[in-house]
């Protein structure tokens, strides 16, 4: 049985027509009758992942990667479909703006570890690894709103590396911080997939996917548009991407 | 494992298990450290509010209610039990805007963040009271054992009103963001719905029925009650306050399961 079953999996927004977000503009428009706009961001997503597998996601811009893995993670609800996951995941989604800006280096990182699953006594035991892992060490007392957004989302991926659970999901994991740390992030990454972590991983390069994906899907609206292995995905979404580029100039 | 059918969608995940101690304690110490920038000077601060309030009222009702017996005890107790409850809803109110980043990011039982921003709040109280009972036992009026029995059972009463409601404010607030203006009139007018400057015998005794319908009204009364006067609430007026604790938090919960998933999307 794959680990990660999903099936018929769809999601909408509903962006209204006007703003009501106050109780004031409630009362005064409530005789005025609202419409809203669907945006189906997924229709029909269905997909498995096996134990131990690592997958890849890709899509263009706006095509609901982040928005299916926030579901895979129960951050959002799906509208409809069935999703079962059968391990605990640790998301690692755009984590750069998770902080207290007021909070120094060790306050943000004991808060952002509990809340991923670490018991407050493992947190603090790990203080100084993910400190060294993020190459912060001279800033751990430094308040976050005098880091670098770099330093910002080097010192969350230090943080989310360090409580993973049984199965992995990243956004984009690999397209923040420099050259340097992203070498260190893709070490400890092999690491992981080889002792045995599954991982979702989405990603705009291709040199990402085909390196660390057995398998991918291609997301399009709002569907799984194509499906096999890393290279081939790969092949497939750049050759979407240069009909999309070409379509217009002939016509 | 936790499964369920949520708006057609069927879900089974794995639940995410966290250290709930470990992450309030956390909460409660970097919102401490926020609040009054890690110095005891900042708490005194927060501490010196209410009892400047005290030193005003008391100045000038003491001689408007110069015949109510231990009119300055019932002011002072009055006093810090409200600030309590208006401060602990105010901040529960837009506590899970505050932490949005946290729940953004990843996936942990939300209502921590709402019990936790009470922490503040609660110390100030927990302050005052210490201060007030070692007044108490100086003065040679230390409550007895089944008066601080029921102090202390109010005292959760009280705790358990503010969850109620701020968990169902935290949600709301999500959808209707000038929820904390509305809710800062209601404090206004309820500063004075309570009866907190004035005793409450001046009122006629049918209102007194609608008094006691604000929650803060019993608490006040029974923690006075118990602590000043030495006398006991009967056993039917404290199963009341149960009932009423009951369905407020009964309330608060629902309201909150009800719309925790979808106050995500909108943060
Ligand atoms: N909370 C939300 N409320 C309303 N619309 C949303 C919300 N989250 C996402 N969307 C919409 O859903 C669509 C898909 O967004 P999503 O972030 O999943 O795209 P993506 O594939 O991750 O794009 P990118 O490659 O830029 O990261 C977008 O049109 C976005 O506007
Ligand atoms: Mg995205």
């Amino acid at each position: 049985m794959a680990l990660i079953e999903a099936r018929s999996l769809a999601k909408s927004f509903r962006i209204p027509s006007d703003r009501r977000e106050t109780v004031r503009e409630h009362l005064f428009n409530a005789f005025r009758p609202r419409t809203f706009e669907r945006l189906d961001v997924l229709r029909s997503v269905t997909f498995d992942v096996q134990q131990g597998e690592t997958l890849g996601i890709m899509g263009r811009n706006g095509s609901g990667k982040s928005t299916l893995l926030k579901i895979l993670c129960g951050i959002y609800r799906a509208d409809r479909g069935s999703l079962r996951v059968g391990a605990p995941i640790t998301p690692i989604l755009e984590l750069g703006l998770g902080w207290n800006p007021e909070l120094d280096g060790i306050d943000n990182i004991l808060l952002l570890g509990t809340a991923m699953g670490l018991r407050l006594r493992e947190a603090k035991d790990a203080v100084d690894e993910i400190l060294a892992f993020a190459g912060l060490d001279r800033f751990a007392n430094v308040p976050l709103k005098h880091y670098s957004s770099g330093m910002a989302s080097r010192l969350a991926y230090s943080v989310a590396f360090k409580t993973v659970r049984e199965v992995l999901v990243l956004d984009e994991i690999f397209a923040v911080g420099d050259a340097e740390f992203r070498e260190r992030c893709e070490a400890r990454y092999r690491e992981l997939s080889a002792k045995g972590h599954t991982i979702v991983l989405v990603s705009h390069d291709p040199r990402v996917i085909s390196t660390f994906c057995s398998r991918a899907l291609l997301l399009d609206e709002g569907r799984v548009a194509f499906e096999g292995r890393g290279t081939d995905v790969v092949g497939e979404y750049s050759r979407r991407a240069l009909t999309a580029s070409a379509g217009p100039a002939r016509a | 494992m936790a499964g369920g059918t949520l708006m057609g969608a069927s879900l089974t995940t794995a639940s995410a298990r966290v250290d709930v101690a470990g992450m309030l304690w956390t909460l409660a110490r970097t919102d401490f450290k926020t609040r009054y920038h890690g110095t005891v000077g900042g708490f005194i601060w927060a501490l010196l509010k209410p009892a400047l309030m005290f030193v005003v009222l008391m100045s000038v009702f003491s001689f408007i209610f110069a015949s109510s017996p231990n009119y300055r005890l019932n002011l002072i107790v009055g006093l810090f039990l409200w600030d309590f409850f208006a401060e602990a809803t105010k901040t529960g109110l837009t506590s899970l805007h505050a932490k949005g980043y946290l729940l953004a990011k990843t996936r942990f039982p939300s209502w921590i963040l709402v019990v936790a921003s009470a922490s503040n709040a609660l110390l100030t109280l927990a302050v005052f009271l210490a201060t007030f009972l070692a007044y108490l036992v100086l003065a040679g009026r230390a409550p007895g054992a089944a008066a601080g029995a029921l102090a202390l059972f109010y005292l959760l009463m009280f705790f358990a009103i503010t969850v109620g409601i701020s968990l169902a404010g935290s949600v709301l607030f999500l959808r209707y963001r000038d929820l904390n203006q509305v809710w800062d009139v209601a404090i206004q007018a309820g500063f004075f719905v309570a009866p907190i400057i004035y005793p409450l015998e001046i009122l006629p005794e049918r209102f007194h029925f609608w008094l006691y319908l604000w929650p803060p009204t019993p608490v006040i009364q029974f923690c006075r009650a118990v602590l000043v006067d030495g006398v006991l609430p009967t056993a039917r007026a404290n199963l009341l306050l149960a009932g009423m604790t009951a369905v407020i938090l009964a309330v608060g919960v629902l309201v909150f399961r009800g719309q925790v998933a979808d106050a995500t999307e909108k943060l």
